[in-house]
């Protein structure tokens, strides 16, 4: 049963698992690296980003440029919401401590959650990817699911650009700046305001984009904000706290654990990726790699 | 002095004179309407059942209340569970001290409707089951006061068991979300099927977490292992994720597939035609099917009232009402031990046929459709085909079951 064609297939199955949970937790970990913000309300976005791209599908009567449409509108109406709620909400707490923005941004989770039911109702929904990107191609001798491939495919691409944005631009080096020590990126004329309304922005719509990338494989439901966030802190925490490349880290820990020990031990499966958790955070308490706090 | 006394009198005689002409020219007292408290979630991802039985239920009032019932009408009132049962059992108990209601209904959450089974039988307050899918309700749990007006994971497990018997499979491997739901459809589909064909074999098992997004790791590993046949025990939002996950990985070519409720309207319905053909599913109701002139009436009629098509809850708020109404014009009072003693036994017409109220166990004897998901030009989503009907009857425990099952 654990032949070699079967652990390359259940690899792969992971690895695409984790590249959605990349996205995610690249956003999380970058807003809770620069603003220093634990959001709870993060997985709300995500939930949001998911909706959305039902929407804009569904204008399209569920064609494919309704899917690309989705793709690329959906994260930037999340990034939208987030920049009101930054503008409005969060910019007048950023000095209080971390217990109460989490309390705040847990209230923030549960009125969001409320407001996708009053927007879209309490219904499942559901979406298609185009033609292309549906049915499965066999690789390793068993069958994985195209549109897998094509997470596996913008996983990597979401890297590279998270990559230069914070490396190569002028934007990125103040945010990684403002993260080490954000009195001194103030001290030297820059508006730190500004420089976390652009961090939030970035995190969310990253939120937003992994729950428009992830709408065609599950069904669009409230709760769907739940079932990531809980994963998602576990990723950050395991991987470094703020650390982006904590997050890939901590993502592909997370997607590999759970797919192989569905293969070896399905009953128990759950377990895995939770026992992997624990062991790390035992072996390494602040994380795989250097976090920010 | 005299004056003031006089004064005294006018004032007593006016007094006494308005309350006599109160008493005299007040409304006549009517029959208090018979209240019926509904405790269900409207909130989250459970709402969308929990909304449509209270729509079923409302379709099947607005009948009833036409003539009445005792010289008197049905009212309900709602309260939200939020899913959590400590919300729900307070919600019931606020609405059997506080608002005097005269019967308890609703709710999908097996957890909420087995506490306020508990609750309702030390207040001697029928409560009609009419989602929640626990066959502890009518079975080892049952008692005077609980009913249940859904099917159960023992009818679905046995339907399901019934039918793979017949097929030529041996190896199967049973697959399902990790939470009472899931394992108990497992375990009455299995020990159901292993007593109608001892040779077969279960090869392996896997259980995910309620919710799990991405399933796709688990269908590969279970395709790996090449069962004859795989079970699959999922509900709700992780019923769509199992189905996108089947289509996505082409598992329904390859594997026959059973799953209770895959033929489901709600399910089948926001996937379109990206829900997976060639899956088999039972079901207690489809708006489709049964093709008789009482189904269609009551679809249309919910249709015209509510815009869309009715689904498996709508049908079991729709006879709760029936059952509470029918019991009561039986009884011919309002006296609740009178009314449980008639509704014992009691049959009445639904739009799937005849409906009896076990005496035994007070479980309403729904029937199963087994079909198989398949598309069709009338519908831009899938549909269940190839239907076979299997009796209340053929899917239930018996009352001796019942029996002992509440000894142990």
């Amino acid at each position: 049963m654990f032949n070699l064609s079967a652990l390359g297939a259940q690899f792969l199955v992971g690895l695409s698992r984790a590249m959605i949970l990349f996205i995610v937790c690249s956003g999380m970990s970058f807003v809770l690296g620069v603003l220093r913000v634990p959001n709870v309300a993060h997985g709300s976005l995500y939930m949001i980003g998911a909706f959305s791209a039902f929407s804009i599908s569904s204008l399209f009567g569920g064609s494919s440029a309704g899917f690309w449409l989705a793709l690329i509108i959906a994260p930037l109406i999340v990034a939208l919401v987030s920049l009101i709620a930054e503008r409005a909400l969060f910019c007048h707490l950023y000095e209080r401590e971390h217990l109460m923005l989490l309390l705040f941004t847990f209230a923030l989770m549960l009125i969001l959650g409320d407001l996708v039911k009053l927007t879209w109702g309490a219904d499942y929904r559901s979406i298609m990817a185009p033609p292309f990107l549906r049915g499965s191609v066999p690789v390793f001798g068993s069958s994985f699911p195209r549109y897998n491939l094509f997470l596996l495919v913008i996983g990597p691409l979401v890297a590279i650009s998270l990559y230069f944005f914070t490396n190569k631009t002028k934007m990125g080096k103040i945010a990684r700046a403002a993260a080490v020590d954000r009195e001194m990126v103030g001290a030297v004329g820059i508006n730190v305001s500004w420089v976390f309304a652009v961090a939030f922005v970035i995190g969310c719509y990253l939120a937003g984009l992994g729950g428009a990338l992830v709408a065609p494989t599950v069904s669009i439901t409230l709760g769907m904000d739940h079932d990531i966030i809980i994963e998602a802190f576990l990723i950050v925490t395991i991987g470094g706290l703020g650390n982006m490349w904590g997050a890939l880290v901590g993502s592909l820990i997370f997607g590999l654990t759970q797919a192989f020990g569905v293969l070896f031990w399905p009953q128990f499966a759950i377990v895995f990726p939770y026992a992997a958790v624990v062991i790390i955070l035992i072996w390494r308490p602040t994380g795989m790699l250097k976090a920010v706090w | 002095m005299k004056k003031k006394s006089i004064w005294a009198i006018v004032v007593i005689v006016v007094i006494i004179a308005a309350i006599f002409v109160y008493y005299v020219t007040r409304p006549p007292k009517i029959a208090r309407p018979i209240k019926v408290g509904i405790i269900d979630c409207y909130s989250g991802p459970a709402a969308v059942f929990g909304n449509d039985a209270l729509n079923g239920f409302k379709l099947a009032l607005n009948e009833i209340n036409k003539e009445g019932v005792l010289g008197s009408k049905i009212e309900f009132m709602t309260r939200d569970t939020k899913f959590k049962v400590d919300i729900g059992l307070s919600m019931a108990k606020e609405l059997v001290m506080r608002e005097n209601v005269d019967i308890l209904a609703g709710t999908i959450n097996s957890g909420v409707a087995l506490a306020v089974s508990d609750y309702v039988r030390g207040e001697k307050v029928p409560f009609f089951v009419w989602i929640s899918k626990t066959e502890q309700i009518t079975k080892e749990k049952g008692h005077r006061y609980a009913f249940s007006t859904g099917e159960n994971t023992y009818m679905a497990g046995k339907a399901g068991a019934v039918a793979l018997a017949k097929k030529p499979y041996i190896k199967y491997w049973i697959a399902g979300d990790d939470y009472s739901y899931g394992h108990d459809i497992g375990n009455a589909a299995w020990r159901n099927l292993k007593q109608l064909k001892p040779e077969v074999e279960k090869i392996g098992e896997s259980w995910w977490k309620v919710g799990e997004p991405d399933l796709i790791p688990y269908i590969t590993a279970i395709v790996t292992a090449k069962p004859d046949a795989v079970i699959f025990c999922t509900g709700g939002a992780s019923m769509t994720n199992v189905l996108k996950a089947i289509k996505a990985t082409g598992m329904a070519e390859k594997v026959p597939i059973w799953i209770h409720t895959a033929t489901d309207h709600t399910v089948l319905k926001p996937l379109g035609p990206g829900a997976p053909e060639g899956v088999m599913g039972t079901m207690d109701y489809h708006f489709y099917y049964p093709d008789t002139p009482a189904n269609k009436a009551f679809v249309k009629a919910f249709q015209d009232a509510y815009g869309v098509p009715p689904g498996f809850p709508a049908l079991h708020g729709y006879i709760t009402a029936h059952f509470i109404a029918e019991g009561f014009k039986k009884a011919g009072s309002r006296n609740i031990e009178k009314f449980i003693d008639a509704i014992e036994g009691l049959s009445i017409d639904s739009p799937v046929g005849k409906i009896e109220m076990r005496a035994c166990d007070h479980q309403a004897t729904l029937p199963m459709y087994l079909g198989v998901t398949k598309k069709v030009p009338q519908y831009d989503f899938l549909i269940s085909t190839d239907i076979i009907t299997m009796t209340g009857a053929e899917i239930l425990p018996t009352c001796e079951e019942v029996r002992k099952a509440r000894e142990k």
